[in-house]
This record gives C-alpha cells, sequence and structure tokens, in this order.
C-alpha cells in the first residue's frame, strides 16, 4: 500500500522539524571545530568524525519512535554487500553531507534526510544551518525553501550556455584498484570545458552533493554530474529536484532510469521542456570519457 | 602622500551596500541577452549591468575623490591602462559575471583602491548571501561592519599542510592553448594520491568572493591564472591584513604587482616559515607555466 500525498506531507513536515531542531544547532556549533578529530576512513581525503556518528543516532532514534515500521539507511551504519533497498518505505539519511566542508568550517555542510518507497525518492529535507537554507518537498506536494514554494524561473537549457557542478570526489588514484574512474572523471571534465569540446560556462564546485543537488532543483545551477556517491548523498536531493520540475538520470550514457543506488547521476534542471531536458543529457553524455564503474 | 583609508574604507562599504548591492540583487538571473567578448559561443561574459554599475561606482568616487585615479574592469584598455603610483580605484563592478547570469549566488562587487601598487583598502559585498567583508591597511577586517577576530579565527584552524587543504580552482574562460593545458594538468596533480592529494577543491566562479572566503578562514588556498588587478585588489588587501599572503602561480614568483595576472593566495597560519613551506609545495605541483 502506498503512502498517500497527506502521509508524505505529514513526513516531510517531521523531518523538517527534526533537522532544523535537532541535527541544524549541533552542525552549526560543531563545524570548523573537528580538526583534531577526524579518523581516516577509505583515505585520509574521506573524513569521518565523531559528530557525525553522534547524529546519525540522533536521526535514527528519532525516526525509529515516530516510524517504527519503516527501514533505515544511514552512511555510518551501511554495509557494503549487506545493506539494501528493498520495496518499503525506507529513510536513507546523511547526518553530514559535505564532511570535508564541515570540518574546514566551509559553510556548504548540511544534514540530508531522504525517504524512498518502491525505489523512488518520495520525501527529501536538505537543510544548511550555516546559510539557513532548509529545502524539503514530497511527492506531488511540491518543493519549498524555508516554507516558500520554489520556482524555477522559465530560461532555455543548452549544454554550451550551462554551468555545471563538477566534483573530485575522494577516489584520487588512476587504475589503482583495476579502475579508471578518476581518470575518465578528469577527461570527462575536460571535454565538458574545451573550446572544441562542451565549451560550457562554467563548472562550479560546493563539496556537497546534497547542496548541489538543491542548487540544481532551484535552477542557480543547470546540471551536475556525479560518480561515487552514494544513496543518502543524493536520496533527498532527488525529490526536491523532481519535485521543481528538474530530472535525475544515470551519468554514463543511455542510463535513462536508475536506481537510488547507482552511485553515478546526472541531476539537469526545470524550468525549461521535457525535451530540451532530453537533448541536453544526450549532449552531457556524448563528452562523458569511458563508463564509470561503481558495482563490481 | 597621507590618506585616511579607514575612512575610504567606509565610504566604499557604504557604496558597496547601499547602491550597487541592491542592483546585482535585483538583475541576477535576469540578464538573458549579453555579449561575450571575443565571439557569441565564447564564455567571457559581458552584461549592460557590468557596464551601468561601473558607471555608477565611477561617478561615486569621482565625485568623493575627485584626484584619485580609476581602473575599472569595462572601461580598461589593454595597453593603455596603467596602474602607476598614485591612488587609484581598482574595481570589478560585478566580479563572478558568469554566476550573475546563472544566478548562482556567488556574484559581488569588488571595490579596492591601490597605493603605490599596494592594495590599501579592500570591501567585497555579495548582497545574495548580504556578505560584506571589507579591511584596510593597518585597520583589521570587518564582517558586515563588525570586527573581525582573524588571528582568533587562524588559531582555530591549526597548521597549514598541503595534503589537509581545501583549495580553490577555477578553469576560467580560457579554454585552449597551454594556459588552459597547464591549469588541467596542475588539477590533476593537485587531487592525486600520488602527488598534492589536497582534502579537496571547490569551486565557486568569482575570484573576490572566493579571496574574502580565504579571509573568512573556510578557505586554504586559491591558486588561479587569468584574472586581473581588479578581480584581486580588493581581496587582496583584506587577506594581507588577516596575515595571509599572495604570490604568483607560477613556482618561484614571491613578489608579483597587482596586476600580475597569476596569483597563489594563501590563508594565514601561524608562523610565516609555515606559509612559505605550504607554498612550495603547491608549487611542486604546478605543471608547466601559466603566461599571459
Amino acid at each position: 500500500m502506498a503512502l498517500t500525498k497527506e502521509q508524505l506531507k505529514d513526513i516531510e513536515t517531521s523531518l523538517v522539524d527534526l533537522a532544523s531542531k535537532e541535527v541544524g544547532p549541533l552542525l552549526k556549533e560543531k563545524a570548523g571545530t573537528q580538526f583534531d578529530a577526524f579518523d581516516d576512513k577509505a583515505n585520509q581525503v574521506d573524513l569521518v568524525t565523531a559528530v557525525d556518528k553522534k547524529i546519525e543516532a540522533i536521526i535514527k532514534e528519532s525516526l525509529n519512535k515516530l516510524y517504527p515500521d519503516f527501514k533505515f539507511v544511514g552512511e555510518e551504519t551501511y554495509q557494503p554487500g549487506t545493506t539494501e533497498i528493498g520495496k518499503e518505505p525506507t529513510f536513507i539519511v546523511d547526518p553530514i553531507d559535505g564532511t570535508t566542508n564541515f570540518i574546514h568550517g566551509y559553510p556548504y555542510s548540511c544534514t540530508s534526510l531522504g525517504l524512498v518507497e518502491n525505489g523512488v525518492p518520495v520525501v527529501g529535507v536538505v537543510y544548511n544551518p550555516h546559510l539557513n537554507m532548509m529545502f524539503h518537498a514530497s511527492k506531488d506536494n511540491g518543493a519549498r525553501l524555508n516554507g516558500e514554494p520554489i520556482k524555477v524561473p522559465e530560461r532555455d537549457l543548452t549544454l554550451q550556455q550551462s554551468i555545471i557542478a563538477l566534483e573530485a570526489g575522494s577516489e584520487r588514484s588512476s587504475g589503482s584498484s583495476g579502475d579508471d574512474n578518476f581518470d575518465i572523471k578528469q577527461a570527462t571534465y575536460k571535454n565538458l570545458l574545451s573550446d572544441k569540446g562542451g565549451y560550457i560556462h562554467g563548472s562550479r564546485s560546493c563539496g556537497s552533493a546534497a547542496m548541489n543537488m538543491c542548487l540544481v532543483a532551484t535552477g542557480k545551477l543547470d546540471a551536475y554530474w556525479e560518480g561515487g556517491c552514494w544513496a543518502w548523498d543524493v536520496c533527498a536531493g532527488w525529490c526536491i529536484v523532481t519535485e521543481c520540475g528538474g530530472m535525475v538520470v544515470g551519468g554514463n550514457p543511455n542510463a535513462w532510469e536508475v536506481p537510488v543506488d547507482e552511485r553515478c547521476y546526472l541531476a539537469v534542471r526545470g524550468g525549461c521542456t521535457n525535451p530540451s531536458q532530453k537533448t541536453f543529457v544526450e549532449n552531457f553524455w556524448s563528452h562523458v570519457a569511458g563508463k564509470l564503474k561503481y558495482h563490481w | 602622500m597621507s590618506l585616511d583609508l579607514r575612512s575610504i574604507e567606509d565610504y566604499l562599504c557604504s557604496l558597496a551596500k547601499e547602491k550597487v548591492g541592491p542592483i546585482i540583487k535585483a538583475k541576477s538571473g535576469t540578464q538573458h541577452v549579453y555579449d561575450a567578448k571575443s565571439g557569441s559561443r565564447a564564455v567571457d561574459i559581458v552584461t549592460a549591468i557590468d557596464k551601468q554599475v561601473e558607471k555608477l561606482i565611477w561617478t561615486n568616487v569621482k565625485e568623493k575623490y575627485p584626484d584619485f585615479k580609476f581602473v575599472g574592469e569595462e572601461s580598461f584598455v589593454p595597453g593603455e591602462t596603467t596602474i602607476t603610483d598614485e591612488p587609484t580605484f581598482i574595481i570589478d563592478p560585478i566580479d563572478g559575471t558568469t554566476n550573475f547570469v546563472h544566478d548562482f549566488p556567488f556574484s559581488c562587487t569588488s571595490l579596492g583602491l591601490a597605493l603605490n601598487k599596494e592594495p590599501v583598502v579592500g570591501v567585497i559585498y555579495n548582497p545574495h548571501l548580504d556578505l560584506l567583508v571589507s579591511a584596510s591597511k593597518n585597520n583589521g577586517v570587518r564582517v558586515n561592519g563588525k570586527t573581525f577576530d582573524f588571528s582568533a579565527k587562524t588559531k582555530e584552524m591549526g597548521p597549514l599542510t598541503l595534503k589537509t587543504s581545501v583549495v580553490a580552482l577555477q578553469p576560467g574562460s580560457a579554454r585552449e592553448g597551454s594556459n588552459f593545458q597547464t591549469k588541467m594538468r596542475t588539477y590533476e596533480a593537485l587531487l592525486s594520491c600520488d602527488e598534492g592529494f589536497v582534502h579537496g577543491f571547490r569551486n565557486l566562479g568569482s575570484s573576490a568572493m572566493t579571496l574574502a572566503y580565504i579571509c573568512l578562514g573556510y578557505l586554504d588556498s586559491y591558486w588561479d591564472g587569468g584574472c586581473y588587478s581588479w578581480d584581486v585588489c580588493a581581496g587582496w588587501c583584506i587577506l594581507k591584513e588577516t596575515g595571509g599572503r599572495i604570490v604568483g602561480a607560477n613556482p618561484g614568483e614571491w613578489d608579483v604587482p597587482v596586476d600580475n595576472r597569476t596569483y597563489l593566495a594563501v590563508r594565514a597560519c601561524e608562523s610565516s616559515k609555515q606559509q612559505e613551506q605550504y607554498i612550495e609545495d603547491f608549487w611542486a605541483c604546478v605543471k608547466g607555466s601559466l603566461k599571459y
């Protein structure tokens, strides 16, 4: 039985409450103070802090009380190979998205709270307490910024006249783990920027997938291309993007329909027609310099 | 010549906040017609608003400081406009014009004053974030008019090392030739686990906002080539007040003029030796040489 529009709105309201009252103050208070506290995860770039774990525990406990039947997937409790996202309603949560920003006090860390049902993101809440920006949406209920409906201005969308979020990510070796994702990404950036390639207006980098998704949702950025991030980095933002008339497809060519844990995505803004979005996506894909691979 | 730099700073702050900011905020994302300086498909965008805002700034400062020289992005004539030792306003009416066209909230106005070619007053205002960062030589730094305690911030940030730093990088609008290749290869070297392996890079699309963010302690450094004196003059003054430093983007360029066109800006830290080591480690990742 699918959740109703009203139920989704209630869940959205609960998540906004949780983000603003419980998570936001902690994020704001602790940002930029964690320099000696990080331990190594995959490597020294992928920083995890005690605060990250603490916040996830707080979110999990609150959601368990409110929605005891829903599943929960969080960045810090995720088990590679074991944790699966099924059809049942599942919260997908990143306690602190943009951990490097958080540690350095760069004001683009946020909390990202999403809900999927039948694999589709149906509720999304992203809160950046540093800039006091609360993005929230639920399926068929529209998207809001700090309570006000988001209206994406109508503008033509073309690849050459676009600004696109591109991140380096934390995977930085050339072919050492049997893949060449780092090289493919660097070559794709070059293709997009070069005057002989996409010659796009520009690239931008915020260091937070959830914030990039929200900037695409509101039309401040035209697109965001990423490989290597996880379901919790994009789930909440995905719902906000689609409620704003944008679309999310795969980062590899011809991947029109992808699951939330694809790990490789292209998000495109609204404010234009569906055919122009599709043309944009196809043009973008023509510059992708190889197949990014994250599933083995 | 003795100038009251603090009063010039205050004047530029009110000009930025009261007259320039509201225009940038109101017009951001509304300019669907714009020129590219070098052809229709090019990416060095300029709008009618850039020109209008520069004229507004020029008219105002001319009235208040009739003897000062003025160098602005839109009135600059290559090969003719030079910066002398006289007091000279060096201003970018809208820094981050591409952001301005796309309504990405990182366009700002950047108002600087140079004396003996040295940046001595700097005012940067981003109306989208309502963030005003200003300084004048030997007078410290203010954020939205309030004194900013950058020495406490510097202590809080801890040691400055390349591997633990977040670096601002911007490809810019030149997308061919050897400078573009040098930038791409340097980015890769900075990111690669075999070389710089920095914590991350950020790209705001505005030199002035990037320098402001370094002053506030949000970013550790910024490496760029192709920008002009008006992109960096205001930020340079503010950064210097915090104890930060600007050198050239190419290895060995320890002392550079304000119109050097290539820059490496580095945040303050507790020892100048550490800062110098950071600069040398950074330069070791520069692949080639940026020339303008």
